[in-house]
């Protein structure tokens, strides 16, 4: 035990006032002589024994009183909890800036209380101490290459942290904070989780599920000491743009493109009327009004044709609540001339729809087929495959094979077509050659096609196969997802080719027989697709169903706009781009939503070239250029992040509790508890308990005394 | 001789001979009459006639009536008496008791019985005079005249509080000296076994005294004042002390009190005994009136 004051412990020798004054006491006595002699003799007969003892108590409590006062005002400490002594710590603190963390409160948002009391704990580290800050949102990364002892400098550091990140991926988070830990150089290791705790981190935790990455943290030597530090705002009403799907990622000029957006209300009261606005290239071009019910959504749809070729963003915007950060939603949409794409069909016939390629010719130029005044983006040239020359592929985005017998042409020329990236689709067929398909044109994998064929599989027409009802998450087929979009599941496959499984290959849609009805493999910047059907209706309903344009559509665009990037993407992730090696060294400027930009030089990355950026943190449009050449990247935040409730502060208690960490919620809290850890803990409330004891004790025995 | 001003101061002296005005009227024996005496025996008063009984006194005998009509008849006449009273002084050690107020218990009770002796003599009562501590110390019997009160006095005077309180066995021994009924006067602290006191007073009062018990208190032993650690030493007993802080025994001393004083104030009621406390911070003048209203009664 030490003390905090301990010259104060003097004032313990005031313990001999009260012997004093008792001695004295004694020593000062009076003599009277007396009478009624039996009556006072009665009274110490009656309580003699346990007058001595209680005299005696009573002048213990009075010696006492004055010692633990003294103690009490000398502040002790016990420091049996103090593990490892003064010195420096190793402190990681895993800050959470998930989006959510911006949620405004009473206090300021949870993320600036973070920075004010994070910075209130390095001001309070013991001089030495080494400081890490792994920040928890999204992919988990550390703020400083290496944990840094001027702690004076971080202030600034993490006042530049955005905190809009994604949700935190706990364990993720964990296991880099203990990488961090493990690194540490002094003996006194202590993790601080600063988080607002988010039930849809972590409810599941919190429901008993398992932190193999904390238990682990908490098994190295020595052993690191937790702190969940609890921030959360009270605020409990928002509303949210939860997703927004475009109708399609490449449209032709003046063709319309639909967005279709999905507004969620997280809170317990019904909004009534709330404006949603579209805008397009920065400029709001119509508002419509949504009301929605407590903890409801509403969905609500747009359209917007784009008059000129390049690429147009396209916004979402509401209003109303009080946390306006998750309320728009940001994408690009690429409009071009035209997307050029050659059928080749295997069995070309005369009859309307009798050809291998006729349905995939409907599908990719309905407006065209249709004789109508809309413009298709999609230019389609179908050729016989027997009568395939290399010429054909001249100016073309994606070649789609239709129920060929085998590749008549040029094989080599195929595979530099798609290398230099273009896409290829390849259907099966009645006339479709399997075995030279899996010798020549898989060839054990070095070849175009992307896996190998088992062989030939049929189901009854009572019985056909279907597409396996499950969760799609190709970028040419998420649009599915909502039945919306078609209904994938009244397709009936009655003959099919069985894929075999392979790593390489990338499954897009299955069957529910195991076996993928879509796969696609990557050559260099080309992709293709094997479909296991047919094209046509031999072996399928397929190109009956109303969705297989869309689809057919989606599948061309996202071949033909492969290269290039997404209509949106998370916050949180760094842009890539992978480029041929030439760019190894060109300059691209990145300007963000608020104007500020970013030079990024191209890096060699192997045969290719590689285009990085810092992780993009906040939500918007962002212009990449070079030179002349333009693009546009949209950049959302997750939506998972705007259902804002926390875990309540007695959940993270016990959580805390379960895994041998403490709970903290306020920059006092971390303070006392610091100071217990380091120092020791306090004993001047048990004493002082104490000294309240002993004055009550001591009237106490006074007044029993006194009754006799 | 002791004078009576050696022991009684003149105010005294001019208070007694006020309350000697009232008291006349009121005591037993003064004004014939007034107090018949149930007691019957020689005296001029002729009350009846009985017939002879063998045993009666042959000096009772009315000769007259034998005369005339051949039969014994012995005279009986009412007893008129005066008051034979007898004062108990209780010179024990604990009377010895000076208060912080400077009064002694035993002086106190001096003057009382002084004061009540002259009442007495004045109305001309027969007065008898017994101090004892432990015994009976001095034992003076019955007279009237007055003279016998500068005996008393004398005695009075002479009387310095002694050994220990032992009343029972004083008390047991006064039935025996006082032959002829009358009244006692107990000027006491009563400073010993309640039981025995009342056990003897008992004897007493079988035997037909009257009782006027006068309980005597030191302000300080009602209250028990003192502060400081105090040495107690026993005024009745050498080499008996006890040492203690008074302050925290003295709600207890004053319960122990009240019960000693209920237990008396019990047993004297019962025995139909006059009982009368008082502090030594009364005038005594105040306790003769006291003394007088237990009289009227």
């Amino acid at each position: 035990m030490t003390f905090l004051n301990a010259i104060l412990l003097a004032g313990a020798a005031a313990f001999l006032i009260p012997l004093l004054i008792h001695l004295l006491n004694k020593r000062k006595v009076q003599t009277v002589h007396w009478g009624a002699m039996h009556l006072l003799q009665e009274v110490m007969r009656q309580r003699k024994r346990k007058w001595k003892i209680e005299q005696w108590l009573l002048l213990a409590v009075r010696i006492a009183i004055p010692i633990v006062l003294a103690l009490c005002l000398a502040r002790p400490v016990l420091t049996a909890l103090r593990a490892f002594g003064l010195g420096k710590t190793s402190l990681v603190m895993l800050l959470d800036d998930s989006f959510s963390m911006r949620a405004p409160s009473a206090g300021g948002s949870p993320a600036d209380r973070a920075r004010q009391d994070m910075t209130r704990m390095l001001e309070t580290q013991p001089k030495g101490s080494d400081v890490q800050i792994v920040l928890a949102g999204g992919n988990a990364h550390k703020l400083l290459d290496q944990s840094t002892t001027a702690l004076d400098l971080l202030p600034k550091q993490l006042a530049d942290v955005p905190t809009q990140s994604g949700p935190v991926k706990v364990n993720d988070a964990l296991q880099a904070a203990a990488a961090s830990l493990s690194k540490a150089t002094s003996g006194a290791r202590e993790l601080a989780i600063v988080s607002d705790f988010q039930a849809s981190d972590w409810q599941s935790v919190a429901d008993g599920a398992a932190l193999p990455a904390l238990e682990a943290l908490l098994k190295q030597d020595p052993k690191p000491q937790v702190t969940f530090y609890r921030l959360a705002s009270d605020l409990t009403e928002n509303l949210s743009i939860a997703s927004a799907d475009l109708s399609a990622l490449v449209v032709a000029e003046q063709q319309p493109v639909g967005l279709r957006v999905r507004i969620q209300n997280h809170g317990k009261r019904p909004w009534q009327d709330v404006a949603v606005h579209l805008e397009a290239d920065g400029a709001r071009l119509r508002t419509s009004r949504v009301s929605l019910p407590p903890e409801g959504e509403a969905i609500i749809a747009f359209t917007h044709a784009f008059d000129k070729v390049g690429d147009h963003s396209l916004a979402v915007r509401l209003e109303g609540d009080s946390f306006p950060d998750d309320n728009a939603f940001y994408s690009v949409v690429q409009v071009r001339n035209q997307l050029n794409v050659l059928l080749v069909d295997g069995d070309p016939s005369d009859d309307p729809l009798g050809g291998a390629a006729d349905f995939l010719e409907l599908a990719l130029t309905p407006y065209q087929s249709a004789s109508a005044t809309l413009k298709d983006l999609i230019r389609t040239t179908k050729v016989d495959a027997r009568r395939l020359r290399d010429e054909d592929m001249k100016g073309k985005e994606v070649i789609i094979l239709a129920d060929s017998e085998r590749y008549r042409g040029n094989l080599q020329s195929l595979e530099k077509f798609v290398k230099a990236g273009g896409g290829l689709i390849v259907f099966a067929g009645p006339h479709a050659d399997i075995n030279w398909y899996d010798r020549d044109f898989y060839r054990k994998g070095e070849g175009l096609f992307p896996v190998s064929i088992k062989g030939l599989q049929h189901a009854t027409s009572a019985a056909p196969a279907r597409i396996l009802q499950q969760r799609l998450t190709h970028p040419a087929t998420i649009y599915f997802n909502d039945a919306r979009g078609g209904r994938l599941q009244e397709a009936e496959f009655q003959t099919w080719w069985e894929f075999e499984a392979s790593p390489n290959a990338k499954p897009i849609m299955q069957l529910d027989r195991g076996t993928p009805l879509f796969v696609e493999k990557t050559h260099e910047r080309g992709r293709v697709i094997a479909a296991a059907t047919s094209a046509d209706a031999e072996w399928s309903n397929l190109p009956l169903q109303p969705f297989f344009v869309p689809l057919m559509q989606r599948l061309v665009t996202y071949l033909a706009t492969q290269s290039t990037i997404s209509a949106w993407d998370q916050v949180g992730a760094p842009l890539r781009m992978v480029m041929g090696k030439e760019r190894v060294g060109v300059e691209y400027t990145l300007r963000d939503p608020t104007g500020q930009t970013e030079t990024i030089k191209v890096k060699a990355d192997g045969d290719k070239s590689l285009l990085e950026s810092k992780p993009i943190a906040a939500p918007g449009i962002y212009k990449l250029t070079q030179g002349a050449e333009t693009r546009l990247l949209a950049y959302n935040l997750d939506p998972t992040e705007s259902n804002l409730a926390p875990l309540a502060a007695d959940k993270v208690q016990e959580l805390a509790k379960r895994h041998d960490a403490s709970f903290v919620d306020s920059i006092d809290g971390w303070q006392k508890l610091d100071r217990t850890r380091r120092h020791g803990s306090e004993l001047w409330q048990p004493f002082l308990m104490g000294l309240l004891g002993l004055l009550f004790l001591e009237v106490l025995l006074q007044q029993r005394i006194a009754k006799g | 001789m002791a004078a009576l001003s050696d022991i009684l101061h003149s105010e005294d002296i001019t208070s007694l001979q006020h309350l000697q005005l009232f008291a006349r009227t009121v005591v037993e024996g003064f004004t014939t009459g007034h107090h018949a005496s149930p007691h019957k025996g020689f005296s001029v008063e002729f009350r009846q006639h009985r017939p002879y009984v063998q045993g009666d006194d042959l000096r009772r005998l009315d000769w007259k009536i034998f005369g005339r009509a051949d039969r014994f008849y012995i005279r009986e006449y009412d007893e008129e008496t005066n008051l034979r009273a007898t004062i108990v002084l209780d010179a024990s050690g604990s009377m010895a008791y000076r208060g912080t107020k400077g009064v002694q218990k035993f002086d106190y009770a001096r003057k009382l019985a002084a004061a009540m002796s002259y009442l007495l003599v004045s109305q001309q009562d027969a007065v008898g005079l017994i101090t004892f501590d432990t015994k009976v110390r001095e034992f003076i019997p019955n007279r009237t005249r007055i003279t016998h009160l500068h005996h008393l006095l004398e005695t009075m005077v002479k009387t310095t509080p002694g050994k220990e309180t032992t009343l029972a066995p004083v008390l047991e021994s006064l039935a025996q000296r006082l032959k002829r009924r009358g009244l006692v006067i107990l000027i006491s602290d009563f400073f010993d076994d309640p039981a025995a006191i009342l056990k003897s007073i008992g004897v007493l009062r079988k035997q037909g005294h009257e009782i006027i018990a006068i309980q005597l208190w030191d302000r300080d032993e009602l209250e028990f004042p003192f502060g400081q650690w105090s040495r107690f030493e026993n005024l009745e007993k050498d080499d008996d002390f006890l040492l203690l802080d008074p302050a925290t025994v003295r709600q207890r001393y004053l319960e122990v009190r009240q019960a000693f004083q209920d237990q008396l104030t019990e047993g004297f009621r019962k025995h139909q005994v006059d009982f009368l406390p008082l502090p030594t911070d009364e005038p005594h003048s105040a306790a003769l009136r006291s003394y007088l209203a237990l009289r009227m009664r």
